[in-house]
Order: structure tokens, then sequence, then C-alpha cells
């Protein structure tokens, strides 16, 4: 027999037209399901004008990141036992700081756009990209890896560090934490004209070590690392230039 | 289609800097720390106006004094020294993860903040108001 | 093809950054040390004229007490301008802002060396 919680969803709706509001949909789930499984059950038996996105369901795809009670979660991912209790409330609204197509979706062009301006890879070598004092990302081949041995990026591209981030608040050309974590993988060395677009004035020193970015990545990307490391790198290449490559 | 959220001129957004409920330790550090920026800049300006008094003799500067020394001034005084502390100590942190130093521990690093600041700033209240 | 950035000349920001980084450490430093000769060194913790007056004209004081200015006025208004660059202004508001807080930023430090150099000539 599966626990049955009772849990209303407060769920943001706004389209042309409609001011946002929260519209109230009570559910009976069991609490080990998914917060987007609940969302789909509230479209297919109760609102078939719900927008939202979902696509793969496991946590590779980047498209169903939302804000619940509050803070940036993939809702593929999230149980509704971690963000509520039986008879409680969970509160479902869009990503911050991209601008609502309609209800639970967001026009996320702006990222795409950008990441292609950087052009963030999207396979890396093997022992490439590695973050520093976590053996998990230590990844030793069990055997001699041939030098072409490529696996995935980590950033799937879900836009939720950007929305958890406080400065594209007031400032949405700030290029946020996902492009400049996928310009650190791309590499300020081989990439001379991306020096110029991250120590732009909307770049890495845009940065108020919030460390939210890294807080609701879902993908351990790390970004609030990356910038920092960024910010290294653009430090160097600027002393180098100033003494002429190198001193 | 510019809501609240994306349109950089909505005067509500200045206020969810200070939106730190429910979210990462360092959304508290950050909103912290421009909160006190600004009460330290706003305590600079002042302090140094007010030095001013000492170029109109010893009886300005007494008054001055004697102002200064009442409960009200003695509590915002306190209240500079726990936002310089807070302020220097968190500017600490942000130095060293800025240059990659100690990144994973950045939350660790917020806590000892706090409780240093927490620490010193009973100290020194304990102190001015016993003096 | 993105939206207009807000105007300076790339580079300009690793400079004030790194400038912010480096008068917040001595700020640090020298806040301690004017902290200390202000209040624990003096008797009456420099709340007399007559200690405020021989306590300017202790050598080294004046010197200590200039740079401390300069560094704790760079770090405030470098600072007050990443707020105001975080209210997204345009490149001409910012050009603006930027020549009032160097204004504001001389001022200040030409007011402290005239109130510095008025306190030493009372002395005499």
């Amino acid at each position: 027999m599966a626990e049955k919680w009772t849990v209303t969803f407060l769920i943001n709706r706004q389209k042309d037209g409609v001011e946002p509001h929260f519209e109230s949909f009570q559910l009976e789930v069991n609490p080990d399901e998914y917060v987007l499984d609940a969302i789909e059950r509230v479209w297919a038996f109760h609102d078939r004008s719900l927008l939202f996105r979902h696509a793969c369901h496991h946590s590779t795809c980047g498209a169903c990141g939302m804000r619940v009670n509050g803070v940036e979660k993939l809702t593929c991912i999230t149980t509704i036992r971690s963000v509520t209790s039986d008879g409680g409330t969970v509160k479902v609204e869009p990503l911050r700081n991209f601008p609502v197509v309609g209800d639970l979706v967001v026009d996320m062009t702006r990222l795409y756009a950008r990441m292609e301006m950087v052009k963030a890879p999207s396979v890396i070598p093997l022992d490439e990209a590695p973050k520093p004092d976590t053996s998990v990302f230590d990844i030793k081949p069990d055997h001699d890896a041939p030098d072409d041995m490529i696996r995935l990026v980590d950033c799937i591209e879900c836009g939720m560090c950007v929305s958890a981030c406080p400065v594209p608040l007031t400032t949405p050309e700030y290029l946020g934490p996902a492009v400049l974590a996928g310009a650190h993988l791309r590499g300020l060395d081989n990439n001379p004209s991306l020096l110029e677009l991250v120590d732009g004035p909307n770049g890495v020193w845009r940065c108020h070590s919030a460390f939210e970015c890294t807080a609701v990545c879902p993908s351990n990307v790390e970004p609030g690392w990356r910038i920092m490391d960024l910010r290294k790198q653009v430090v160097k290449k600027r002393f180098q230039r100033l003494f002429g490559r190198g001193g | 289609m510019a809501t609240a959220q994306t349109d950089p001129h909505a005067r509500s957004n200045f206020w969810k800097w200070f939106d730190a409920f429910r979210r990462a330790p360092g959304m508290w550090a950050y909103a912290l720390n421009r909160l006190s920026a600004i009460g330290l800049t706003v305590y600079l300006f002042m302090h140094l106006i007010v030095l001013r008094t000492l170029t109109e003799g010893p009886q300005a500067y007494d008054d001055f004094v004697a102002l200064v020394k009442s409960p009200v001034f003695v509590f915002g005084e306190l209240v500079v020294v726990i936002g310089g502390v807070y302020h220097g100590l968190n500017g600490l942190r942000v130095a060293l993860t800025a240059f990659g130093i100690g990144v994973p521990y950045q939350k660790h690093m917020f806590y000892a903040v706090l409780i240093i600041t927490a620490v010193v700033s009973l100290v020194f209240g304990i102190h001015m108001f016993t003096a | 093809m993105l939206e207009r950035s807000t105007a300076p000349k790339a580079g300009e920001n690793t400079w004030l950054w790194l400038l912010k980084i480096i008068s917040g450490v001595l700020v640090i430093v020298l806040l301690f040390v004017h902290l200390v000769v202000n209040h624990l060194v003096p008797t009456e913790g420099l709340l007399s004229y007559e200690e405020v007056i021989a306590y300017v004209t202790t050598p080294g004081i004046a010197l200590m007490e200039m740079t401390f200015l300069v560094v704790v006025v760079s770090h405030s208004l470098i600072g007050l301008r990443s707020i105001i660059l975080d209210l997204n202004p345009s490149p001409g508001v910012l050009r603006v802002v930027n020549w009032v807080l160097t204004l504001i930023g001389v001022a200040a430090v030409v007011y402290g060396i005239w109130l510095m150099q008025m306190l030493v000539a009372q002395a005499a």
C-alpha cells in the first residue's frame, strides 16, 4: 500500500492579459512521487490550460526547472516529501530572471544565445574540468584511455542558476553563472576573444559571491567556483598584457 | 512581456536583493554585506563631517563629546561596530574565495564570520554599556 | 546580437575590483591601528580637545590617518559604484556617476588634509 498524502499545490498562473496569480489545486499524492508528476496530474485531470515544460523526466534535459516554495528545483527529481508534509502546501512558480511566457514556462532564449556566444562546449576530454578538492571529479579511467575519450559536459542549461542569482534581478545584461561557467570550460587560453567578453562590464566582476548558483545547480557544474577561477585567469591575462606577454 | 522579474527598472527588484529567506547562506552573506556597506558609508561621511567641530575650539568639541556619550549614540556606535566587524570579516571571505582559496568551505567561512561577529558584538556591547 | 552593455571599456573593471579588494584588506589593517591609537593609547581615548591636539602632532599620525582616509574612501566609493551598477544605469548615467564619485572622493581627501592641517596649526 503506497502512502497517500493530501497536498495543496499553489500554482502560478499568468498569460497575456492575465495578471500573475496563484491557483490552488488539492491532490492526493504519493509523497515519493515528484513535484513534476503532480503538475502533470493537475494538467491532465484538473486544468488543461496549464502551461509547463517537461521532457526527459530524469534530470538530463534541463526543461523542468521551477521555483518550488521559493527555491529553484529540478521538479522531475524533487520528491513531494522533500518539500512539504501531509496536509501541507507547495507553491510552484516559474524561474526568476527570465520573461514569463505563461504559467510556469519562461523564455530561455537569452540563456541559449549567450551559451552560443561564448561557445560553451557540450563535450570535453574525460579528465578535464575537474573541480579542485573533490575526489568525485578525479576521473581516472580504469585503463589507459585513448586521448580522444570524451564525456558530456555537466551543464544541462536548465537556467536555475540564473534564476537564483541576485544580479540578473536588476541587470538582465549580466552574462550569468551558466554562461560564465561555460566560458570557463571553453578556456581563455585557447580563445582570447572570450577575454573581452568575460572581463567586460557584464562579466565576471558583477558576481557578488552569493554562491546561490552553486547551491541550486542540479548537475555539479559549480558555477560559483568557476567564476572565481575565471577571475584569476582574467587577472593573470591582464597582468601579462600589461607587462607584454609573460613579463 | 517584461514583468517585474525581468524589467530592470522595476522598483520592487531593489528590495529583492535582500530576499534571502529560505535561500542558501551565501545569499544572506551577500545581502548583509550590502546592507552593512551602505550603513558604514553613511557612518563614514557623518564621522568626517562631525570632526569639523574640532576646528571650532575646545568648547565645541567638548559639547560634541558630551552628546555622543548619551545612550542613543552609544547604541548607534554599537550598531556601527557590528556592521563593521561583519563587513570586514565577510569581506575577507569574499576576497579569499575570489582568489579561489577555500571555495568549497565558503559556507563554513560564513558561519565562522557570523559567530565571530556575534562574540565581538557581545563583548563590545557589554564594554560600551558598563564603561 | 545582445543588448547594449553599460559602456565602460573592458579591463577597467578588473583594476577597480582589484583596488576594492586591496583597499579592503588595507582598511582592516589601518582601522585596527586607528582604533588602537585613538582609543586605547591616549588616556581619555581622544575625548578631550587637548588630547586630540597632542595626538595630531605626534610624528607619523598625520601620515597614518591620511593614508587610512584615502584607502577607506576609495573602498567605500568603489563599493557604492558596484551597488549603482546593479541598478543598471545607462552608459551616460554611468559616466556621470563615475565623475560624481570621483569628485566626492577627492573632496573627502582634500577635506581630511585641510582638517588635519588646521588642527596641527592650532597646536602651535
